[in-house]
């Protein structure tokens, strides 16, 4: 019953021109369908390949979706019910596991709620950013549904050394109304990847004048011709998310056929997919993808589709949605959308109920993921054995009193009161030092006593802390108490306790962060994975990698060492430095949860 | 108030051929040189070795990082508004105090942290206490205060004599047992030393050791150091700068706003 086309420009895949691995998608497509049977000839690259029925994918539900397209709400009918079910009954029971590391209050129910209520909530696209107030919406940074907030953040998005590891995109092309978003959606929930970002070409229309926007409301205007996109725009946004950076992404308004003044703010991800009925048209943006799907669905059923939507969702005319694909909509599927099949590497029949192509397009995902090095925190744990202190670490003069308010914090038996008592004198002995490494430049001052003082000021007062939540936000005090009206950032990363990797939550940054000298604050850093995460998140925002100062009450060596080696210029900041770490990344001998003591949160039993 | 002033002050020969800057800064850009050469400018401080040749190995200076130069600068620039004079003098007299505390003798301790592991630290005794010479003085109080929760603060009032500039010392109360304890002096600017001299001497006659006396002190003339370290060797001396000009207007400017 199931069957999947792959069809290859050339013969099996020896022409996958777009895929960095070369080879490596035939393999697990063979090791991901045991029985296969192949039937048609290769010499004409089209293979058809049958699958027994009871072949079903499992998949779990997971997978934050950031996603952009606002205008999708409408077409929720097109979409299919979002969830499959996982053979025991139980949907998205996995994300459970997924909960942030420390012990949190959030409520973990969102969850555990049914999949209409779930495919419904997919019709806002909410972030933390936009449930707090905030003057610059474009400054809403972490663009999710619901689901990410509580279950998973943004994994590591760079490899140990720190550097970008190009996302993994996918381009999904079809018909309008062939199930495109459909499959994008399936693709991202059986992927079980914390982060996937989902782009639409919609958001590329042009911006109509006077006289198209008249066209359109009369249904004249073409809006399946390749000229009704703004390609430039579109490979620009494209490049920029495969590079990892933050983007805005334009939102188009279908009413007056203009750009809203407000923009999406996206970020690159470890899976970007891209979808919309031309995407194979521009070969720059061809050349973008990493995988090509086209989604083949029956035109009957698209008509059919078209027209409930639009009439029942849009409030149309039958005639005029009628007049609108004849003319347009399907002249242009022939002339433009259907050649562009030859580009792709997998054609799936029937869209998204096709569970067998979906299961096997996750699994070659998978395999790329797992090529490109996401996994950080264990190669960082085992790299740099005895190896010299790199110059970047600036350490505190280890003083008799330092080590006195060491070994108040540090004490198992210390009392709330007196650690955070201890530790707010060590962080303030922490954030001068860390003042002090700013450029000063020379400058003589005038004094009471008639005499001139040659002396030092800062060079520039534009200083901005970031506290890394939760540990850091304990140094935000002190930061306030010696920097007078300094701004202050946050960013939130917890490690996820399934894979051990941090994810990246939340964040809230000065607007113009690029202008500010950074103190980078947490309290401790075992590994440097989070240091590192936020590290990224300031380089993405343009922040010179020497404008930042990262202080911290305690470090473990291997944490310096992988931030020295990723971020040479990143200046390091410690009161200590621990030598080991143990096996669940606390360092020893450690402070223990510094983020638990300091604020009162310790579980029973933790370490 | 201090006694002394800033004319009386003449600066020594060592001190004027000192270098101008303490530790050369790398992250100073060589362009941002002052345009002004100043006429009257008065060196300052001298190097650490310079000093410990000088003035032996009791009196300390705060390291001189860039940070602290931009206080000390702050603090002198006579256009600095009064709210900025006390901000930066209050984070200036808390780096002196937590660097005075390290003066203060300790034992190792090891405790056990939450992780199970040993931490090799150290324990201050206990027994401690801060006097603070009215009215500048005052001024440490709270940055000592911030460090050390309960510790006992002791007050000796000095007056100079309004025609012969001697000091003398015309109040003073103390914790009973203060001859058993480690004392913190606090007296932010020391022109000539002579306050600080009727105020060791009190403790002294409270049955302090003079080597159980550590003097916080926040700009310091050469002159003052010279005659504090001679009349009393064994007195730990911490503070911020050695410059033949001191900042007289300190106790004025933090406490009246002029």
């Amino acid at each position: 019953m199931s069957s999947i086309t792959f069809l290859c420009s050339k013969s099996n895949g020896s022409n996958n021109h777009s895929d960095v691995q070369k080879g490596k998608p035939t393999s697990a497509f063979a090791s991901a369908s045991a029985s296969v049977a192949v039937v048609a000839a290769a010499a004409s690259g089209l293979l058809t390949i049958a699958v027994p029925p009871q072949q079903q994918s499992k998949v779990k539900a997971a997978a934050a979706v950031a996603k952009t397209n606002g205008h999708i709400d409408d077409r929720s009918d097109v979409t299919e019910p979002l969830y499959v079910d996982l053979g025991n009954g139980t949907v998205g029971g996995g994300d459970l596991n997924c909960c942030p590391a420390s012990p949190t209050t959030v409520p973990t129910k969102t969850a555990l709620e049914s999949p209409m209520r779930r495919a419904g909530r997919r019709q806002r696209t909410t972030s933390i950013g936009n449930q707090t107030t905030t003057a610059n919406p474009s400054e809403c940074i972490i663009r999710a549904n619901n689901r990410t907030i509580y279950t998973a953040g943004r994994p590591p998005w760079y490899n140990c050394a720190g550097q970008q590891v190009e996302p993994f995109v996918i381009g999904i092309c079809g018909g309008s109304a062939s199930g495109k978003t459909t499959v994008a959606e399936k693709i991202i929930e059986s992927l079980d990847v914390p982060w996937v970002t989902l782009l639409s070409m919609d958001c590329f229309y042009k911006i109509l004048n006077e006289k198209q926007h008249e066209q359109a409301l009369i249904n004249e205007y073409n809006f399946d011709h390749p000229d009704a996109f703004d390609i430039e725009l579109l490979v620009d946004v494209l490049t920029k998310l495969k590079e990892g950076r933050k983007v805005e992404v334009p939102v188009y308004n279908f009413v007056t056929h203009g750009r809203e003044t407000q923009t999406k703010t996206m970020y690159g991800a470890n899976v970007i997919i891209f979808e919309g009925i031309l995407t194979f048209h521009s070969p720059e943006v061809l050349k973008l993808l990493d995988m090509k799907i086209f989604v083949d669905t029956d035109p009957d059923i698209r008509l059919a589709r078209r027209l409930k939507r639009d009439i029942s969702q849009r409030g149309r005319e039958l005639r005029g949605v009628l007049k609108q694909y004849l003319n347009m909509v399907k002249p242009s599927y022939a002339n433009y959308i259907a050649p562009t099949m030859a580009h792709a590497d997998i054609i799936v029949p029937r869209g998204g109920e096709n569970k067998v192509a979906i299961h096997l397009i996750v699994q070659h995902v998978h395999t790329q993921l797992q090529l490109r090095g996401f996994k950080l925190r264990e190669t960082l744990a085992n790299s740099y054995k005895d190896q010299p202190m790199p110059h970047s670490l600036h350490l505190l003069d280890p003083t008799p009193q330092i080590k006195g308010l060491h070994t108040f914090i540090r004490c198992r038996n210390t009392s709330r009161d007196e650690f955070i008592f201890y530790s707010k004198r060590l962080i303030r002995l922490v954030i001068e030092y860390a003042l002090s490494l700013f450029p000063f430049k020379l400058t003589t001052v005038e004094t009471p006593q008639g005499v001139l003082y040659e002396g030092k000021r800062m060079s520039s007062r534009k200083i901005c802390g970031v506290s890394i939540l939760r540990a850091g936000e304990t140094m935000e005090q002190a930061v306030c108490d010696v920097c007078k009206d300094i701004r202050i950032g946050k960013i939130l990363i917890q490690t996820n306790l399934k894979t051990g990797e941090p994810e990246l939550y939340y964040l809230r940054l000065p607007k113009d962060i690029k202008d500010y000298k950074v103190i980078l604050m947490d309290a401790t850093v075992a590994t440097g994975a989070a240091a590192m995460m936020a590290i990224r998140v300031l380089l993405d925002h343009d922040v010179p990698e020497d404008n930042i100062i990262l202080a911290s009450l305690l470090m473990a060596e291997i944490g310096v060492h992988s931030i020295a080696y990723a971020f040479p210029k990143v200046k390091i900041v410690t009161s200590a430095l621990d030598p080991e770490i143990n096996s669940k990344f606390y360092v020893i001998p450690g402070i223990g949860n510094f983020g638990d003591r300091y604020f009162g949160t310790e579980p029973s039993d933790d370490y | 108030m201090c006694t002394g002033s800033p004319s009386s002050n003449g600066s020594q020969p060592e001190e004027a051929n000192a270098t101008t800057e303490q530790q050369p800064q790398p992250e100073q850009e060589a362009t941002e040189q002052p345009l002004r050469t100043p006429t009257h400018a008065i060196v300052g401080a001298a190097k650490a070795e310079e000093i410990l040749a000088e003035y032996g190995s009791n009196l300390k200076l705060l390291e001189c990082n860039s940070q602290v130069s931009e206080l000390l600068t702050i603090i002198r620039d006579k256009n600095t508004t009064r709210s900025d004079f006390k901000f930066y003098a209050d984070r200036l007299i808390r780096l002196v105090i937590e660097e005075s505390l390290n003066q203060l003798p300790y034992t190792d301790c090891d405790v056990e942290t939450p992780t199970g592991a040993i931490y090799e630290g150290l324990k201050y005794r206990s027994g401690n206490c801060g006097v603070s010479i009215i009215r500048s003085g005052e001024a440490m109080e709270q940055g000592l205060r911030d460090c050390c929760r309960s510790i006992r603060i002791g007050k000796i009032l000095v007056e100079s004599d309004a025609n012969t500039h001697e000091a003398r010392v015309v109040y003073a109360r103390f914790p009973d047992d203060i001859g058993s304890r480690q004392v913190l002096l606090m007296y932010p600017i020391m022109s000539t030393g002579n306050t600080v001299l009727q105020a060791v001497n009190v403790l002294r006659e409270h049955g302090v050791p003079e080597k159980c006396i550590i003097l916080s002190n926040l700009f310091c003339t050469p002159v003052a150091a010279r005659t504090v370290v001679n009349a009393f060797p064994q007195l730990k001396i911490l503070t911020s700068e050695l410059h033949p000009v001191a900042p007289n207007h300190f106790g004025q400017k933090y406490f009246d706003g002029i």
